[in-house]
């Protein structure tokens, strides 16, 4: 049934190149002002999952909605009403900064005027100011996706779609592209959907993950939702000075009460259902002579149900995890 | 159906003309290629033509059909070369400047444009393929047009010049250029950038396209050749007729492009 609410929904939305199912009976809905972390590693059907939903590329099988219209009949409507920023910034290297900007900006309406007041604000905002009428060829990857942004930004889009936005960028520029996302969400009711390798910048935005593996929508859910229906129990960080290997974490595993073990920069992340037995596994710890640091009982991240529900196959290029996964715990779709 | 968007199209023929002006790949050829053409070869000529031992082409020309040979050879001996030259032979090797212009600016916006992956920005936006479409063959054709048009009367200034020591008269433009340059060489632009749409739709990058489309335009361009030496002497219904069948094919091919040039297309192939 579709969701008045939602601001994006699709229904079984399916899409394959030459042969390969890309997106595979995608079934989702983002409601107004969210921002939803579309996870996956290359190949995952993200970017096409964007382009159908932008009406840039037609289903095989299935609808898509966004703002209400239609993706496959209403798409020249969606896109004046969304923003893209898609994987490789997509700039033209020998236009300039603001001329990029500007492009894009009269193509959708705006006046030369108007348009250029709201480019400079918002390289101003991207720290970009300076370089505005400088060509984009000599640019760093982290300048190009600041340009980028401010390109998706120029017409105040009601949904915005960030295809690793913040990939190549600095420590800082990242974190003011996560509050300028953030910003646009909380205070601003904009919807954004961002495709992202980053599972720690996806947690510290996304109101809701989507785990995509091979176009699959492995799980989609708040992060502590999802973890819930995945295991019981808490997580627990067990700080050992060094990473437990893989003979004690196979006797932690196999102690009463731990459900599982997976090893961490700093020792193990266990999981219980008591807390109670936590000093029985401490004492069994010190018994064996091994020096605990910590013990820290916390919410499961977006990184424990990411590896959880793909089971360890990043694909390679899943980062600021800590990679072992919890096993493979299989599709959690709601 | 939906009425064009003309800022959009603006918008997107200013884009590839601006990029296309700092592009020194492209921008030389389509300064040397009509200065070699339409400056120094009429200069050549005139030069050729003025000197004392002027070459004397009457051997040549009793070769040739005589409804073309004869208004020629009724002039004096040392304005023939000059006439035959820069009035006629020149005319069809001159089609080589739309034709070349409009290949690589038409690979430039096409291919080029998936090969920079700047294509995905663009399909994100609202506009419609076709006005994209109309956009893109604009910024190729209508350069083409104006380098050949500039370059012809660059040209005519210059023949006249050098020939006036000979001539005492400007002979040209003529009538059978007017052809040339008004009919034929807008529709070769349209041809040339025709074939580079739909090899562009295939290729990945600007130097496929253009060596896919090297394969098509060489011929035409050896064609264009063998017409200047006399191999299809061109009159003025000849040209007319030429430039009819060009523009028909022209717009045949660029029609299909159009037909083909769609989002989910390309969006599958970037």
């Amino acid at each position: 049934m579709p969701d008045a609410a939602a601001v994006i929904e699709t229904d079984d939305l399916t899409r394959g190149f030459r042969g390969v199912t890309a997106v595979d009976g995608l079934t989702l809905q983002v409601a107004a002002g969210e921002v939803v972390a579309l996870l996956g590693p290359n190949g995952a059907g993200k970017t096409t999952t964007v382009r159908l939903l932008n009406g840039v590329l037609s289903p095989e099988r299935g609808t898509s909605r966004v703002l209400g219209l239609d993706s496959s009949r209403d798409g020249h409507a969606i896109r004046a009403r969304t923003g893209v920023v898609t994987e490789t910034a997509s700039l033209d290297d020998r236009l300039t900064a603001m001329e990029n900007v500007l492009t894009h900006a009269r193509i959708r309406g705006l006046s030369i005027d108007e348009a250029r007041r709201r480019a400079m604000a918002l390289f101003e905002r991207f720290d970009m100011a300076g370089r505005a009428d400088e060509q984009v060829q000599g640019f760093s990857t982290g300048q190009r996706k600041r340009v980028a942004l401010a390109r998706s930004l120029v017409h105040d889009p009601e949904v915005l779609f960030l295809d690793e936005p913040t990939s190549g960028l600095d420590p800082d520029a990242t974190r003011d592209v996560t509050e300028l996302i953030a910003t646009l969400a909380r205070e601003r009711g904009r919807t954004v959907l961002l495709c992202t390798h980053f599972l720690a910048e996806a947690g510290r935005l996304c109101h809701r993950m989507a785990v995509l593996q091979r176009g699959r929508l492995l799980a989609f859910g708040r992060p502590d939702e999802l973890a819930a229906r995945l295991w019981r129990g808490t997580a627990v960080d067990l700080d050992l000075g060094r990473t437990a290997d893989e003979h004690l974490l196979g006797w932690v595993g196999a102690l009463e009460g731990v459900h599982g073990a997976d090893a961490s920069p700093t020792g193990a992340v266990i999981r219980i259902t008591d807390r109670a037995v936590l000093p029985t596994i401490v004492a069994s710890l010190v018994g064996r002579d091994i020096t605990v640091y910590a013990v820290v009982p916390r919410p499961a991240t977006m990184e424990d149900v990411y590896f959880a529900v793909t089971g360890g196959d990043i694909g390679g290029d899943i980062g600021d995890g800590s990679g072992d996964g919890l096993g493979g715990i299989g599709q959690v779709v709601p | 159906m939906s009425r064009r968007n003309w800022p959009a199209i603006r918008a997107v023929v200013w884009k590839d003309v601006t990029a296309i002006r700092r592009s020194k790949a492209i921008v030389l050829p389509m300064v040397i290629v009509p200065a070699l053409l339409l400056i120094v070869l009429p200069t050549v000529i005139g030069l050729a033509a003025r000197g004392t031992n002027s070459p004397d082409i009457s051997q040549f020309l009793s070769r040739l059909p005589h409804g073309f040979a004869s208004p020629i050879q009724r002039l004096p001996q040392n304005q023939q070369l000059i006439v035959l030259v820069n009035g006629y032979l020149l005319a069809p090797l001159f089609l080589i400047v739309p034709l070349m212009v409009s290949s690589v600016l038409a690979a430039d916006a096409f291919a080029g444009e998936k090969e920079r992956r700047t294509l995905e920005g663009l399909l994100h936006l609202p506009i419609t393929e076709r006005d994209l479409f109309y956009a893109k063959v604009a910024a190729a054709f209508v350069p083409a047009v104006a380098v050949s048009w500039i370059g012809w009367l660059a040209f005519t200034v210059v023949a006249d010049t050098v020939a006036w020591p000979v001539m005492h008269r400007a002979f040209l433009p003529t009538r059978l250029w007017a052809v040339v340059i008004l009919w034929v060489a807008p529709a070769v632009a349209a041809l040339g950038m025709g074939i580079m749409v739909r090899v562009s739709a295939r290729a990945k990058t600007t130097q496929e396209a253009s060596q896919l489309g090297g394969a098509v335009v060489l011929p035409l361009i050896f064609l264009a050749v063998g017409q200047s030496t006399g191999l299809l002497l061109v009159t003025m219904p000849v040209a007319l007729a030429i430039g009819g069948v060009i523009w028909v094919i022209a717009l045949a091919l660029l029609s299909r492009g159009a037909s083909r040039f769609t989002r989910d297309r390309m969006s599958a192939t970037m």
